[in-house]
């Protein structure tokens, strides 16, 4: 149940951001088109 | 033949249900601490009262039909179908007796709204609701975001296989740990660790924009709660307009993509398997999904001109589309624009898309779009073998947190719940027509109930019709569930009125 290393989690919570922000700069170029 | 219920079945139900309602009883404390946190004395008492009749139910239920055996399919199931309903009836208690809902039944309606993770509201005079009453409004999402059952049952119950029922039962098919407790549990690390990140951002936010800090991090927590869970409540009844707030905006974007995406998914990148974001079959569907809607959307827009500069148009349209299409609810337009001013084609569009959904076992409702992306492959499947000569075999396969082979019993799954789904939202159309509201407003409302999105273009409202509260408060008990607990509810309750001893 216990995650390690904890860099693991935070790597992978910045790619969850990373995915959201993508689709938020995507979103805004469709906007820009 | 269909043999009626045993007593031992209705025991075994009983006892587990006992246990939830008693969970359920605990959780409502919380409200009562902030109650006395902030001074509240008479929100406070209605906690009190609240959580002492559910804990008074509970202990009762419980002792009656004590029970060392563990749950059956079909016992977790009816488990399940009923304490949604015995949660919102006992989770309406204290948001009845604020006086903030005109009757019982809204007060229901509200609880309902909130465990499903819909967002759709009957409160009155929402601006001055006080703090707990408020926070029990967003706890609820919380809770249901997560699975009532297994909420209380991670804590509660020794035996993991009556758990694994239940834990189906809520709509959740894939372990993402061997044990389902620990599956459980690890969710709510999940939800705790992003509850804490995101209170913080959002707190912060709050206090730049110019809020008092008690109050930034009160909303940052609602917002928050009900934004991860995909339910769309806010402590205003402005919801995410009230902040006036690009940040902020994008800041909720952000923890309602995160809040739709699958739990496994979560767990996958958070043991470092981190190029599964990039090739798991629903973050693609998802993202495509998105940006085809998207694009219709604006060409929808500009048509009629309604947001003319790209920014309004990013906080508007997309904020509008996102939050439909993880079925979150939050808005930045008020609720009749979507009628007065999107046009049709965007708004069938947004209709589709918050009846397609976010991904499966996340807190999104909807279709959810590992099932659009098993059409595509089934459809795809069957085009190779019209293409191909007859002798040839074909085989089609997609990635999902491994790769998994297309099979005839996964597509025959999908297609069913994808046309009750369908089903659902078009009975919901159809009475609401029935009551005089013109038909794309109903279709609207009744998509937002059943894929438990929480927009509404004005038909949800304490004036409505009881029985359309009624048909809203079924689709969306329904759409969480997906579907197969309700029928075996159905079935349950057949046979003990048709059923042969």
């Amino acid at each position: 149940m216990i995650i390690k290393p904890t860099s693991n989690i935070i790597l992978g919570i910045a790619t969850e951001i990373l995915y959201a922000l993508l689709i938020i700069l995507t979103g805004f170029l469709i906007c820009l088109i | 033949m269909i043999l009626r219920p045993r007593t031992e079945d209705l025991k075994t139900i009983g006892y587990y249900l006992g246990k939830i309602i008693i969970g359920l009883g605990l959780i409502m404390l919380l409200p009562f601490v902030l109650a006395i946190l902030f001074n509240e004395i008479n929100p406070g008492l209605d906690f009190l009262i609240s959580s002492g009749i559910s804990l008074l139910i509970g202990l009762l239920l419980s002792r009656l039909c004590f029970t060392n055996k563990d749950l059956n399919w079909m016992q977790g199931m009816i488990v399940i179908s009923f304490s949604w309903l015995v949660a919102m009836l006992l989770g309406a208690i204290p948001l009845n007796l604020s006086g903030h809902w005109k009757s019982y039944l809204d007060a229901c309606f509200e609880a309902m709204s909130g465990f499903a993770t819909t967002g759709l509201t009957l409160v009155q005079d929402l601006d001055h609701l006080s703090y707990t009453h408020n926070l029990w409004r967003h706890l609820g999402p919380f809770i249901g975001g997560q699975g009532i059952a297994i909420v209380a049952l991670s804590f509660f119950v020794k035996g993991t296989s009556g758990a694994f029922k239940m834990y189906v039962g809520e709509a959740r098919e894939e372990r993402l740990l061997p044990n389902v407790i620990h599956t459980s549990r690890f969710i709510w690390l999940i939800s705790i660790t992003y509850l804490i990140l995101g209170t913080l951002v959002l707190g912060i936010i709050g206090i730049l924009i110019g809020m008092k800090p008690v109050n930034a991090f009160f909303h940052g927590v609602c917002i928050f709660m009900a934004g991860f869970d995909t339910a769309g409540f806010a402590p205003q009844s402005q919801n995410v307009l009230f902040y006036h707030s690009l940040t902020f905006e994008i800041a909720t974007i952000i923890i309602i993509i995160l809040g739709s995406l699958n739990f496994n998914l979560h767990y996958q990148l958070w043991v470092g398997r981190r190029k599964e974001i990039f090739k798991n079959i629903e973050t693609k569907v998802f993202f495509t999904s998105i940006m085809l809607a998207f694009l219709i959307v604006v060409i929808g827009l500009n048509r009629l001109g309604v947001y003319p500069k790209a920014i309004i148009l990013l906080r508007k349209g997309f904020f509008q589309l996102i939050s439909g299409h993880t079925t979150t609810g939050y808005a930045t337009i008020y609720a009749r624009q979507f009628i007065s001013d999107w046009g049709n084609l965007a708004l069938v569009t947004l209709i589709a898309a918050m009846g397609l959904g976010g991904c499966a076992c996340s807190t999104a409702g909807g279709i959810k779009m590992l099932r659009l992306g098993i059409i595509f492959k089934a459809l795809k499947e069957d085009i190779k073998r019209i293409i191909l000569p007859e002798k040839a075999i074909v085989t089609v396969k997609f990635h999902h947190m491994k790769e998994v082979l297309l099979e005839d019993k996964a597509v025959r799954a999908t297609l069913l719940i994808t046309l009750s789904y369908l089903t659902l939202y078009g009975i919901g159309a159809l009475i609401g027509t029935f009551f005089g509201y013109p038909f794309l407003d109903s279709l609207f409302e009744s998509t937002s109930a059943a894929a438990n999105v929480g927009f509404s273009c004005g038909i949800t409202d304490a004036g409505m019709p009881a029985v359309l509260k009624l048909t809203y408060i079924f689709q969306m008990w329904a759409g969480r569930l997906e579907f197969m607990s309700i029928f075996t509810l159905i079935g349950f309750l057949v046979a003990a009125i048709r059923g042969k001893k």
